[in-house]
């Protein structure tokens, strides 16, 4: 049995642990409010954005605009959406195996240091790596997102893709790859945001006005949705970044709160043992004399 | 049949309420909207959309964004929208001086921030109107 003196010394040190968990568990756990609060209010306006952009995609021809138009696929541009930090349990882990899965030809644009570590260790064809703050803004996300439409329309990548962890609830992360462009199949796109949403459109059949006219307006219309859309899709990622976190602290902190039972008890144990040993000790002595 | 209109910026749902009928600001004029009105999609600009329901009328100031008509149902995806009752004319004024204050003192500003002040301004300007329209 170890002496107590070490058991102390492990329960100390078990104790601190647990201390820091505790503060970085309340930490992303305000973090956390914000950032889901923040994601969840973005939801309708993009949802709206979609449902309008798809009235106006069933009016149009595809040809109209590059982004709806499909062309091979040669170079696969992808956004990975990480954190800067770890400690969030399996949050990056889980989307660097989706990036692993990827066996053709892809650029990488990433946002997060985690992310951006891992493409380089992994000697993955990267980019550019943006850096955004806690609160994200959305000009941040602009940069990126004009960035990698310019290198689109210049044909060095053939689709946007963007790979981060979908916000699903606190405890419910999901790694998901989601193409954002080419918006070919537009129609079934804003069929699904909108079941997620619990709500189906009645379409208007009528022959539908638009000023000044429906090129213009598509031309305004598809860049402001990709920047909103890559915008959304990094505010869920932060929301699961501190939900994640939120859950790995708590688990730890609660792992050190067993330990320290355990260690506790075992230090008792072990006192209790060295007293009753003493007093064996000198009872022995006194019959002997 | 009365319409239904929805407001919708980044931040947040603006305003949802049946109305009678709404004026909005776009790209060529404004364009009021009653029951019954035409399918319609258009670029919204910065300005003042009024909305009448029975005998009220509530202004908003809206910036930026676009708005749908779909058979009596009005969307309006604005980049910014704040009701009369919610502008701080004061906070609105210092905001527009430290805007213009930084655009001049910035030569070479990046774009981007320089877009971004441009729309302050604009939009500080919308709101100041509608607040003070009564004067």
């Amino acid at each position: 049995m170890a002496s107590t003196r070490d058991i102390r010394r492990r329960i100390k040190s078990v104790k601190n642990t647990r201390q820091i968990t505790k503060a970085m568990e309340l930490v992303a756990a305000s973090k956390m409010k914000k950032a889901q609060q923040a994601a969840l209010a973005g939801r309708p306006y993009t949802q709206l954005m979609a449902s309008m952009l798809a009235t106006l995609a069933h009016r149009v021809e595809e040809s109209q605009h590059p982004f709806l138009v499909e062309r091979p696929v040669r170079t696969r541009g992808i956004l990975l959406v990480t954190t800067d930090k770890g400690l969030c349990g399996p949050l990056n882990a889980n989307l660097f195996k989706l990036v692993t899965d990827i066996k053709s030809p892809a650029k990488f644009y990433v946002v997060g240091r985690k992310g951006a570590q891992f493409i380089s260790r992994t000697k993955r064809d990267m980019v550019a790596d943006f850096q955004v703050t806690d609160r994200v803004a959305f000009n941040e996300v602009k940069v990126a997102a004009e960035f990698m439409v310019k290198h689109f329309l210049e044909g060095i990548i053939d689709t946007i893709e963007v790979i981060y962890p979908r916000f699903k609830n606190t405890l419910v992360q999901e790694p998901t790859l989601r193409p954002v462009l080419p918006l070919a199949n537009l129609q079934e796109f804003v069929g699904h945001a909108q079941a997620e949403a619990g709500h189906a459109k009645t379409a208007d059949t009528r022959e539908m006005l638009f000023e000044p006219n429906a090129q213009e307006v598509l031309e305004a219309l598809l860049p402001f949705y990709v920047n909103r859309h890559l915008y959304q899709l990094v505010l869920s990622a932060k929301a699961s970044e501190h939900s994640a976190r939120m859950v790995a602290m708590k688990t730890a902190k609660d792992n050190a709160t067993k330990l320290l039972g355990d260690l506790t008890l075992e230090y008792n144990k072990a006192r209790q043992a060295a007293i009753t040993q003493e007093i064996l000790e000198i009872a022995a002595a006194s019959f002997a004399a | 049949m009365p319409l239904t209109l929805e407001i919708v910026t980044p931040e947040a749902k603006v305003y949802s309420d049946t109305i009678d009928s709404v004026v909005i600001p776009t790209l060529e004029g404004e364009v009021g909207i009653l029951p019954g009105h035409i399918p319609l999609l258009t670029k919204v600009e910065d300005g003042e959309l009024r909305v009448t329901k029975g005998n009220q009328t509530l202004h908003l100031a809206v910036g930026g964004g676009f708005a749908e008509i779909d058979g009596d149902k009005v969307s309006v995806l604005a980049e910014r929208a704040i009701t009369e009752e919610q502008i701080d004319e004061k906070a609105v004024e210092e905001a527009l001086k430290r805007a213009e204050q930084a655009m001049r003192d910035a030569k070479h500003l990046d774009p981007n921030e320089f877009e971004h002040l441009q729309n302050m301004v604009r939009f500080a300007g919308v709101q100041l109107a509608v607040k003070r329209r009564r004067r």
